[in-house]
């Protein structure tokens, strides 16, 4: 995971003293009040690393105070930047979850072996989740996120294997 | 209105028969189903229903906490594609 990954969206400027109103695109908002260090990727631009010198929640938003970022003007320009953190620092999980950018990609074979095809998508339901399965041929095939028919989900192999129960294909 | 108490939940009939035919078998298969307003009853847990979202059929895992809801509002039928790049969501295998 050399990649950066992003914890945040800057939508736009709060108040006169720089500080920024920031979308999280983390499931661990939290994660924002203990971050010391920052990359802010503007659209276009190398991502330039920043130190966080507080972050509070409200309405939903997190807002950020960046070092050197202490006014309105200058908080304006971060509008529609991301907040990223490297690929490493992310969150650890605890067995059976994963980043939703470990699943897309992986492929997937069943027990046999037999090649199912590759992860696209993954879709949030109100019950388990989903992972959407692209075929060969272009079609889709839909599996739930449940141990019974998810076996093994091997990240660093690229490879889930599955057991699909019938009336699933 | 809500439906009158007199009549008991609803599911469709031939949900109610699959469900019944497969708990005396001990079989398990996906039941592929457009009825989204189809209660889930308890002996529906454990099961897994295809459920139809306007496009496609979306399998979901029936639990206990599910038991009362309909199975339309556990499968979206509006897709919310989200951010392009990597971000910090998780998923996770129940």
């Amino acid at each position: 995971m050399d990649d950066f990954v992003s914890i945040g969206e800057v939508t736009a400027p709060h108040g006169v003293r720089g500080e920024v109103r920031v979308w999280p695109r983390t499931d661990f908002p939290e994660r924002f009040q203990r971050l010391e260090r920052v990359f802010v990727r503007r659209p276009g631009r190398v991502p330039q690393e920043l130190a966080v010198e507080r972050a509070r929640f409200h309405k939903g938003f997190v807002i950020v105070k960046l070092e050197g970022v202490d006014t309105r003007d200058d908080a304006e320009t971060l509008r529609g930047a991301l907040l990223q953190v490297p690929g490493d620092q992310v969150v650890p999980l605890p067995e059976d979850h994963y980043y939703v950018f470990q699943i897309v990609g992986l492929e997937v074979v069943d027990e046999d072996g037999r090649e199912l095809g590759v992860v696209k998508e993954v879709l949030f339901t109100g019950a388990n989740d989903v992972y959407v399965v692209e075929r060969a041929d272009g079609s889709e095939l839909l599996l739930p996120a449940v141990k019974d028919v998810v076996l093994r989900v091997d990240v660093d192999a690229g490879r889930m294997v599955v057991r699909l129960l019938p009336g699933l294909e | 209105m809500g439906r009158s108490s007199k009549k008991g939940p609803y599911a469709h009939p031939s949900l109610l028969k699959k469900v019944r035919e497969m708990n005396e078998t001990g079989e398990k298969r996906v039941i592929k189903t457009w009825s989204r307003d189809s209660t889930i009853f308890p002996s529906f847990v454990g099961h897994t229903f295809a459920v139809h979202d306007g496009r496609r059929h979306v399998p979901i895992y029936i639990t206990e906490d599910m038991v009362g809801h309909k199975l339309g509002e556990f499968v979206p039928t509006r897709t919310y594609r989200g951010h392009a790049g990597k971000d910090e969501r998780t998923t996770r295998r129940r």
